[in-house]
């Protein structure tokens, strides 16, 4: 019952106005309920930073993936079939501009020999460097490689995993290697311990400085990581 | 000034919370996250709504290297909430045209030409609720030239104060 009255927001009169609840059981509920809140509001503290966490650690994907710079590619084996040229598990290395390797792999590699520049992938799996010890994997059915523009058109489902425990996934994704943008108009899920952001289109902009969701925007931070912070709080880490 | 305790910050740790908009642009550089159009935010009996919602935090570092979770957890150092802010708690609810949430000071603030609580029946408007959120304590000061000069209206419905 008492916790019932701790949260029945009790009106006390300004002190010149009527009596105010200055009983001591008055003050007992009072006193409980503020200590069970401000136990609330430092967990309240712990869920808004999970907002910053998962914002902020979603930008590091893709500004290491955006800016490629050299590209070497070698394959197992080709041949030429009506006038494409295929090339079995090509791997292309290269580095970014903070010098950390990368690799993209992929199944088959087709390039049309009429239209040289535009390589269709299939089975894309790239690792890229985030930082000295993280990294983040991607992994794509298929995708249009088209080295003129510095582009790969994505239109096939594919997913982006950190290191760290972030998950990004894509219905379809046309990154602008050149510009340092990636778009696209199909919903995107971006999940990271117990938070989760999903809307129906998605841009990277201004070579990942900028993260633009939208349409039908949904955010969720589940209380897991409150509640191992809640636990820690035990072992003397600061709750502040 | 009148005093009341505002139980809207009861956002409880067992709760997830879910946040929606029409957009959400994040930008990393600025430590920046602005939730546009339609903005929920919604946890168990709480619920806030406007029409914009800026979070500010501490950025990630140029380098991009992921500090690990632990360390970004006090990054968020302020929230300007603007358009037609409503809080509405279990027994209480607020409209107001602006709202800050300031993690250092641990304070939410809700002005504007009328801020508005009421619980029940009960209405009190004046220009500007404090509420330390570690208490809970909510002080309402009135809509005068001079800080806390103004009149605060405060309608009481007999019959409310029963339960």
């Amino acid at each position: 019952m008492a916790t019932d009255t701790a949260h029945y927001a009790q009106y006390r009169p300004s002190p010149h106005g009527g009596a105010a609840d200055t009983s001591s059981q008055g003050r007992e509920t009072a006193f409980a309920g503020a200590l069970r809140h401000s136990r609330r509001v430092r967990l309240f503290k712990i869920l808004l930073p999970a907002l910053a966490i998962l914002l902020a650690s979603a930008f590091a994907i893709y500004s290491y993936v955006l800016s490629p710079t050299g590209i070497s590619v070698d394959f197992v084996g080709s041949g030429i079939s009506d006038g494409k040229l295929v090339m079995a598990n090509p791997t292309m290395n290269g580095y970014t501009k903070e010098n950390l390797p990368y690799s993209m792999k992929a199944k088959r590699a087709i390039q049309d020999l009429s239209l040289t520049g535009a390589i269709k992938l299939e089975g894309i799996d790239a690792k890229v460097p985030l930082s000295s010890d993280t990294w983040a994997v991607i992994s794509a059915d298929g995708g249009l490689y088209d080295d003129a523009g510095q582009t790969l058109d994505i239109d096939t489902p594919a997913t982006f995993t950190t290191s760290d425990g972030l998950t990004a996934k894509f219905k379809s994704a046309f990154i602008d290697m050149e510009a340092g943008e990636l778009k696209t108009s199909d919903p995107v899920e971006i999940v990271q311990g117990g938070s989760r952001i999903t809307s129906d289109r998605f841009q990277v902009l201004e070579r990942g400085d900028v993260f633009l969701f939208e349409d039908r925007v949904r955010m969720k931070i589940e209380p897991r990581e409150a509640k191992s912070e809640e636990t820690a709080d035990g072992a003397g880490k600061s709750g502040n | 000034q009148g005093e009341s305790r505002f139980t809207g910050l009861k956002l409880s740790g067992d709760q997830p919370i879910q946040i929606e908009s029409d957009k959400l642009e994040v930008r990393d550089a600025d430590g920046l996250a602005i939730f546009t159009g339609n903005v929920n935010v919604m946890q168990g009996e709480t619920l806030l709504k406007s029409t914009r919602m800026k979070v500010f935090y501490a950025k990630s570092g140029d380098g991009n290297e992921q500090a690990a979770p632990g360390d970004s957890m006090q990054s968020i150092e302020r929230i300007e909430v603007d358009g037609k802010v409503y809080v509405k708690t279990q027994t209480q609810v607020a409209t107001s045209d602006q709202a800050a949430f300031d993690m250092a000071t641990d304070t939410l603030t809700m002005s504007g030409k009328e801020v508005v609580l009421s619980d029940g029946p009960n209405v009190i408007v004046g220009c500007k609720l404090t509420v330390l959120m570690s208490t809970g304590e909510a002080t309402l000061d009135g809509c005068g030239k001079k800080e806390g000069s103004g009149r605060v209206k405060m309608l009481l419905q007999p019959s409310s104060r029963s339960q």
